[in-house]
């Protein structure tokens, strides 16, 4: 009878005799980047949780954690910080897996490179993100062996962020500026991790850390490559119909069910074949009516694009790429092709939704393809800029932060404020980034990292943008650790938010 | 004279004359035979020489002759026709009559069982009012004379119910005795084989069947409520839905359900596809001595299902029983209507710095005056349930037959297309025999249309059900029709009422969403007597069954618009088969024989199972209107599946030993390997043994007479669970994670759940003690028991920490628990009279306590619950409040909770956090409140449970009422908790007109401000938020009136009833059901379940 006992697994290969094969680990890292279109990485609460924080964007939702979240109350309980926190940890665990047992495949050592540097790449993305929204998280490097494997202990900062540029340098020394020339079954694959991604995201980490003189160098060296540049039209960048451009570093692959199947929102769980690779922001933030308005943009980022105008006298065009809006003198008098159904004063985010798109009513089905931009050229530009301000050349800052002002045809700063000093050019350049980057996830990761939180001038200017700015207290400019994780890990710590 | 016309005449009319002196009284017998003809017996007696006396009698009647002898000596006479018996008055115990005259014949007949009409020996018949009396011969032939026609006979056999027979003009009366049900020598089914009760040593419950008869339910489950003492059962009101059975508390985080032995059977799924109607009687299992023949599935308890068999030498018996009833939900939840609604909803949008929704506002050109629906009178109506039963029974001197057919119907009480329930099913059981051979079988066929509430989150975003919830929470402004939304039903908008609210009439009509069953149950099974020698019997038996239910699921969804948040413009279609296929064989052999007071009884058996599961599933959409849901149409298809398979091998062993009917041992062992574990944890042994001394038979001392019964039993052994998916033990890579390199499709494989390779048996030791106790001949029956029951492996997937990565958590052996309970079972019959009645009641306690749970032993956080060692499962937990916030004074001068917190908040208790002495006990309070405040609120379980049944009849009339409910608990009443909320924009209880403003202070309702800053609605003590859960149901008030025989030719045991269910439920709780049902680290936890509503019924049961 104990023949009748063995009974093996009719689904699945078992982990035993995986990981043995050049497609196994080609296939262990596709899984990885699966990890980034589920609902707490870029699908929606990435994006979400990011945006609601900053002052471009407050939380309009039934929905109450999107609100709290935009106003720093939110629990500790809440669902989707849980989310973010869950999701990221499984792709460090994809990637992790990819990083212990690619090594010993016998296979292509280039391939293998290009691998083993995308998980590298990815596991230091998932960090960066755990550490601009938490704070401090524990650093897990390895695949759990046993169940005491399952706790870690909470990182201190530095020791995550040592981490971070240690994983992005690794992925900068083991991948190719591109894989058009690869040869390989990643031949010609657009969207993976490049080593220009992997030079930006390593730059930017440095100047979230104020490593001014080793972010320059990162940036310097993207910029001195030319492998980039800016694309003419500034909201290519959020539709889906120039995608991977030349201006992208890299970008989260989304798309429409009608391109790549699927049949059942890719929100989360166990991962199953009839999942779409669609992007829930287009939904979360169209307007009433079009989609579930989850969130709004502030009106002082409106105003703040009105603030200069264009060399031939029009708005600056970013404005209504990023917000819908009702003006008739720039000829936007539409939404989703429909006459404004609004007040002629009302605002939402355009920023990533597909409101324009031809034949697109609205956004409930869920199905939408854009991409979601990581890392674009305009912030290398503007970041370096920063650097050099902070590096005390603030002359030099000034063309790069022009080449992303030509693009919207703004005048030359040389010419309109010359001579800045290097505070009036900080608050220079938070204003570019304001406009450039708005609904765009950066802006409160630029506020924490300028410190406005704890500068009483600049926390009474966020109050004036965004009245959410009231609730906020010291530490919940951060979300909370997930109450649910300290409960069941006893070795992790509470972080200021909680 | 005429000797004829002596023996006509009474002993008065009969006239002697007789002169004696001091003669032997032989010769004065003599003397008057002479002169009558009549003849004295005085076999018996020895007439001693000293009786001699002196008679005289000139024309003397008899009696007074016989008067004046009885006077002078101590003979008394009884006359019997023409025989005048002579007896002696010290011989008999009641005081006779000196003389007696009856006239008597002879009455001759057979005494036969009504269970296979086997002639029974032994029998008592008595003369009723005499002493005269006879018994039965070993043909249960019996002769026996009367007085006259009058004369009623009463036959009784112990385990048999007595019946009395009016002689009348009859010479010969055959008589069929019933088997008395009560009694203690009832067989009773346990797993392999049967056993009289009295010869029980485990803690078996017994389901009367009589009782059960007069429940209608959809499902066998729902049978057990409140009738045995450990079992409880919990539901709500959708029809098809199957309860959860809990047998002697949650022994185990994972799987709770009991097995389910449907003759013989054990099944691998529920048995919602069963027809009550069936059932022939119900056991539960609940110690290892009853269950460890089930070895590594019976940790849950057992229950076992013996369904209905023909009787041997009867003809055919035609039965249709029938009822049809409507269903009302009669619960009604105050909620708010629109005015109510929209000035509660503006001030909670106003405190929080919000703006008022343009239609709730009265300055807006959008404000809505017009529509105040009322969604509980247009959601709910009228349900009808309606069942039809044909029964057709009957059998020869060697076979039986019992063929049922069976209609169900059940329209739920939601408007639109569910919750309904329709089954057919048609049963074939039937056994022959010949000599030393017997064969049997069952054979089922069941189909059923199941139309479930609309429950798909493929459009229903943030997933919506329970939809009873939704139903409550529906604004009053929405309109339940819209004729220009697409589907032609009400919406809401977010530039209107913002309210993400769902028209639950529109939805559940506008959604298609049912599930079709068949299933089939066939067993087989052959018995063969291979010796019956000199007291050795050896019996062997092939058991064979096999169970297939093939289910198919049907979603269709077409173009709809119900407004803001639920509206779609891609028709989805969803069809899904489920096949589940359970195969056994089992060979059993027993050995039985008795020599002089010993009895053994020995058991021994190979068994071998194997069950399997195949999905599948397609998808397609955007098919086009009008509409052809089949799967051909459309696009975007994709298609899914998979298939499991599991074995079950075990070998099984059961002694039973009886000396003298005093001493009784069982001692069992299973050992069971199941495909479910690795290699080297795939087998486990599953002991018991249980002893029972029956004190009424002891012969060293002697109980008072008015014990009919004491028996004192204890049992121990170990149980196990396997009761987990296939192939957990193994960790699986899944190769289904996609994404797109520009929109060029790849997949990735990758490990994305952690298992625990090294899981085993959930095991489980319990203890029993039992006495029953029955007096004054079994008209008092009481049981006591108290167990022990330790669970210890628990196979439970308990939480990890989301840093693993993984999708779930790994199942794995940890923490063990405990459950106590004492449970009490009580009768009270009267069977005799005009009035007869059976008051039968079961209570019993519960007590869990986790000991470990596994990894750190770190506690397990559910819904609003914490599960920590030391203990109960899922405990209430969260902030203790201690009022609400009148000034802003108090709240700076309290702990700080909220940067948001005002007055009208609820004032939180800082709990004693920190520890400044170092002692270990924290002894200051940290001065802010935060996750560590949250304390112990309340009990989750029950921990008293109750349940009587009185049955009454008078002549032909019969009541019934039963009630059942249970007692220490509260109840986190989340459908309360919704109507109570602060933020959102939905409906409102009525409790919220009540709510903390400036004016009304005097409130322990806190102030409604949207954001909730002050987490007001969170997890706390608030009153009303833990509710108790006490209660009592009048279940089942029955009223039937029993149909003469042969009111029409041929109509015998013929009834007409009518039943109220569920009428009423004494309870304080605020939701539906105190009996929900749940989930298992959040048992007292109600997210809102479906009402069960009452049912008014008549009801007709008729046979031929």
């Amino acid at each position: 009878c104990d023949d009748k006992l063995d009974i093996s697994n009719p689904n699945r290969q078992t982990t035993s005799d995986f990981w043995q094969t050049q497609s196994q680990a080609m296939a262990g890292c596709n899984a990885i980047y699966a990890t980034l279109i589920i609902d707490g990485t870029y699908t929606r609460m990435t994006p979400a949780l990011s945006d609601g924080r900053g002052d471009d964007v407050t939380g309009d939702s039934p929905w109450p954690d999107l609100v709290q979240v935009s106003n720093f109350t939110i629990p500790t309980t809440s669902g989707p910080v849980q989310w973010i926190w869950a999701d990221y940890y499984r792709l460090i665990w994809r990637a992790n897996q990819v990083l212990e047992n690619t090594v010993d495949i016998e296979m292509d050592e280039a391939l293998k490179n290009r691998i083993i540097g995308q998980a590298y790449f990815l596991r230091g993305l998932a960090f960066f993100k755990l550490a601009n929204f938490y704070k401090i998280v524990p650093l897990v490097l390895a695949t759990p062996k046993t169940p005491d494997d399952y706790y870690p202990t909470t990182a201190t900062e530095e020791e995550l962020w040592n981490q971070i540029y240690s994983d992005f340098q690794q992925a900068k020394d083991l991948l190719p500026d591109s894989y058009a020339n690869v040869t390989g079954p990643d031949a010609g694959q657009i969207g993976r991790a490049t080593k220009g991604a992997a030079t930006g995201m390593l730059g930017k980490s440095y100047l979230y850390r104020k490593e001014w003189q080793k972010a320059a160098d990162q940036f310097k060296e993207l910029i001195d490559g030319g492998l980039y540049s800016l694309v003419d039209d500034y909201r290519d960048n959020f539709t889906d119909g120039n995608e991977n451009n030349s201006e992208s570093l890299f970008e989260v692959q989304f798309a429409d069910p009608s391109q790549v199947g699927g049949t059942v929102m890719n929100w989360g769980g166990d991962p199953a074949a009839n999942w779409k690779q669609a992007s829930a922001q287009a939904c979360t933030y169209s307007m009433d009516g079009r989609g579930y308005s989850d969130f709004l943009p502030t009106q002082w980022i409106y105003n703040e694009y009105k603030l200069e105008q264009t060399t031939d006298g029009k708005s600056d065009p970013r404005l209504l790429a990023t917000i819908a809006s009702y003006e008739p003198d720039d000829n936007s008098t539409k939404v989703y092709g429909d006459a404004w159904p609004y007040a002629s004063d009302k605002i939402y985010p355009r920023k990533y939704t597909n409101d324009g798109k031809a034949g697109y009513v609205n956004e409930y089905d869920l199905n939408s393809g854009i991409n979601y931009r990581v890392l674009r050229y305009a912030d290398i530009l503007l970041m370096y800029a920063e650097a050099l301000n902070e590096l005390k050349q603030t002359a030099a800052a000034y063309p790069y932060i022009q080449q992303v002002r030509d693009r919207a045809n703004l005048p030359d700063l040389a010419t309109t404020k010359p001579n800045m000093t290097q505070d009036e050019m900080r608050d220079q350049i938070a204003h570019e980034r304001a406009l450039e980057f708005a609904i765009e996830g950066q802006r409160i990761n630029d506020i924490i990292r300028w410190g406005w939180f704890y500068d009483a001038d600049k926390l009474a200017a966020l109050k004036a943008h965004d009245a959410d700015f009231n609730l906020w207290s010291a530490g919940n400019e951060y979300l909370p650790i997930p109450q649910g994780e300290l409960d069941v890990n006893k070795k992790l710590s509470p972080n200021p938010a909680n | 004279y005429n000797g004829t016309l002596a023996q006509r005449k009474s002993m008065k009319n009969i006239y002697v004359t007789v002169h004696v002196q001091n003669r032997p009284i032989k010769d004065v017998f003599h003397e008057i035979e002479k002169a009558t003809g009549l003849h004295f017996a005085y076999n018996n007696i020895n007439l001693k020489a000293t009786d001699s006396l002196s008679v005289t009698a000139d024309k003397k009647d008899l009696a007074t002759l016989l008067g004046e002898i009885a006077g002078k000596t101590d003979l008394r006479f009884r006359r019997i026709n023409d025989n005048i018996h002579v007896t002696r008055v010290e011989e008999s115990k009641e005081a006779t009559p000196p003389v007696e005259e009856v006239t008597q014949r002879t009455v001759t007949g057979q005494v036969t069982s009504s269970d296979d009409q086997s002639p029974m020996p032994g029998v008592n018949i008595v003369v009723k009012g005499t002493t005269v009396g006879t018994v039965t011969d070993a043909d249960g032939a019996y002769t026996i004379d009367i007085p006259n026609d009058d004369a009623i006979l009463v036959y009784s056999f112990i385990g048999y119910q007595t019946l009395e027979a009016t002689v009348g003009t009859q010479s010969t009366l055959n008589i069929s005795l019933k088997a008395d049900i009560t009694a203690l020598d009832e067989i009773v089914v346990i797993g392999y084989g049967s056993q009289k009760r009295s010869d029980l040593t485990g803690a078996v419950a017994i389901v009367s069947s009589n009782e059960i008869r007069k429940y209608a339910t959809n499902d066998i489950a729902q049978l057990l409520q409140g009738r045995a003492a450990g079992v409880a059962v919990t539901s709500d009101g959708q029809p098809g839905a199957f309860p959860s059975v809990r047998i002697r508390g949650i022994g185990t985080f994972g799987d709770a359900e009991p097995l389910y032995v449907i003759d013989g059977v054990p099944i691998g799924t529920t048995p919602r596809d069963f027809n009550p109607n069936d059932v022939e009687s119900i056991q539960v299992l609940k110690d290892a001595s009853a269950g460890a023949v089930y070895g590594s599935r019976a940790a849950n308890g057992v229950v076992i299902i013996t369904t209905k068999q023909g009787k041997k030498d009867q003809p055919l018996r035609v039965e249709y029983n029938a009822y049809y009833g409507i269903d009302k939900v009669w619960q009604h939840m105050p909620v708010t209507n629109r005015v109510q609604y929209q000035m509660l909803n503006n001030e909670s949008q106003l405190n929080g710095g919000g703006t008022m929704a343009p239609g709730n506002d009265p300055t807006s050109p959008l404000f809505i005056d017009d529509i105040d629906t009322d969604w509980q009178k247009v959601g709910l109506e009228t349900g009808v349930r309606q069942d039809h039963n044909l029964n057709f029974s009957g059998g020869s001197k060697t076979s039986t037959y019992n063929l049922s057919l069976d209609y169900l119907n059940n329209q739920g009480t939601f408007v639109g297309n569910g919750p309904s329930f329709d089954r057919y099913a048609i049963r074939v059981n039937s056994t022959t025999e010949k000599g030393i051979f017997k064969i049997g079988e069952s054979l089922y066929y069941t189909h059923s249309h199941e139309n479930a509430l609309t429950n798909s989150a493929a459009f229903l975003n943030g997933n919506r059900p329970p939809l009873i919830n939704d139903l409550l929470m529906a604004i009053p402004t929405m309109p339940l029709y819209d004729p220009n939304r697409e589907g032609g039903y009400g919406g809401t908008s977010s530039n209107i009422e913002r309210a993400i609210v769902i028209n639950i009439p529109g939805l559940n009509s506008l959604v298609k969403n049912y599930t079709d069953v068949d299933r089939i149950f066939a067993n087989v099974y052959t018995e063969t007597k291979l010796l019956n020698k000199n007291g050795h019997r050896i019996n062997y038996k092939l058991n064979l069954s096999y169970d297939k239910t093939f289910a198919r699921d049907f979603f269709f969804q077409p173009v709809l618009d119900l407004g803001f948040f639920f509206q779609s413009a891609i028709p989805r279609l969803d069809e899904a088969t489920r096949m589940y296929t359970t195969g056994l064989v089992e060979n059993t052999i027993t050995y039985q024989k008795n020599f002089g007071r010993h009895g053994i009884d020995f058991l021994a058996g190979q068994m071998y199972q194997s069950g399997s599961t195949v999905v599948q599933g397609g998808h397609t959409e955007s098919l086009t209107s009008p509409y052809y849901p089949v799967l051909d149409n459309g696009s975007n298809k994709s298609a899914s599946g998979a298939s499991y398979r599991n074995t079950l091998s075990s070998f099984l062993g059961r002694l039973n030993y009886n000396y003298d009917d005093r001493y009784l041992l069982t001692a069992t062992i299973r050992r069971d390997g199941s495909s479910r574990f690795a290699p080297s944890n795939r087998y486990g042994n599953f002991p018991s043994v249980a002893v029972a001394w029956k004190l009424h038979n002891e012969k060293i001392f002697q109980l008072p007479s008015f014990i009919y019964e004491l028996k004192a039993r204890v049992s121990y052994g170990e149980l196990g669970n396997q009761s987990i998916g296939d192939y957990l033990y193994a960790a699986t890579i899944n190769p289904n994670l996609s994404y797109n390199y520009s929109g060029q499709k790849v997949t990735g494989s990758t490990q994305t759940a952690l298992v625990d390779p090294n899981i085993k048996w959930e095991s489980k030791v319990t203890s029993n003690a039992g006495l029953d106790i029955s007096f004054f001949n079994g008209k008092i029956d009481f049981t006591v028991e108290y167990y022990r029951n330790k669970t210890k492996d628990v196979l439970v997937g308990v939480p990890i920490p989301a840093s693993t990565g993984s999708n779930g958590n790994p199942v794995v052996n940890a923490g063990s628990l405990q459950n106590t309970g004492f449970e009490f079972t009580v009768g009270y019959h009267k069977k005799t009279g005009d009035f007869t009645f059976d008051i039968s009641a079961n209570a019993y306690t519960l007590k869990n306590k986790v000991l470990s749970l596994g990894g750190f032993d770190e506690p397990v956080y559910g819904v609003g619950s914490k599960t920590q060692v030391g203990s109960s499962i899922g405990q209430h937990f969260g902030y203790d409040v201690e009022g609400i916030f009148q000034t802003q004074d108090e709240i700076t001068g309290h702990a700080f909770q909220n940067a948001g917190t005002s007055p009208g908040d609820l004032k939180f208790r800082d709990q004693l956090t920190v520890d400044t002495n170092g002692d270990g006990v924290p002894d200051a309070a940290d001065n802010v409140i935060n996750a560590e405040d949250r304390v112990y609120l309340g009990r989750a379980l029950p921990n008293f449970y109750y349940g009587a049944n009185f049955s009454a009849g008078y002549k032909n009339f019969d009541l019934t009422i039963f009630m059942s409910g249970s007692t220490g608990n509260v109840i986190n009443n989340w459908t309360y908790r919704l109507l109570m909320h602060t933020t959102d924009y939905m409906n409102y209880h009525e409790d919220a007109l009540n709510r903390w403003t400036p004016t009304n202070t005097n409130t322990d309702v806190p102030r409604l401000v949207t954001g909730d800053p002050n987490n007001n609605g969170g997890d706390n003590n608030r009153k009303d938020w833990l509710q108790d859960g006490t209660y009592l149901r009048i279940n089942t008030l029955s009223l039937g009136y029993k149909l003469k025989d042969n009111l029409v030719k041929g109509l015998t045991n013929s009834r007409v009833y009518i039943t109220c269910q569920n009428l009423y439920t004494f309870q304080k709780y605020k939701g539906y059901n105190p009996d929900f049902t749940t989930g298992v680290w959040n048992p007292g936890f109600d997210a809102g379940s479906y009402p069960k509503p009452r049912t008014i019924m008549v009801g007709v049961q008729i046979g031929f």
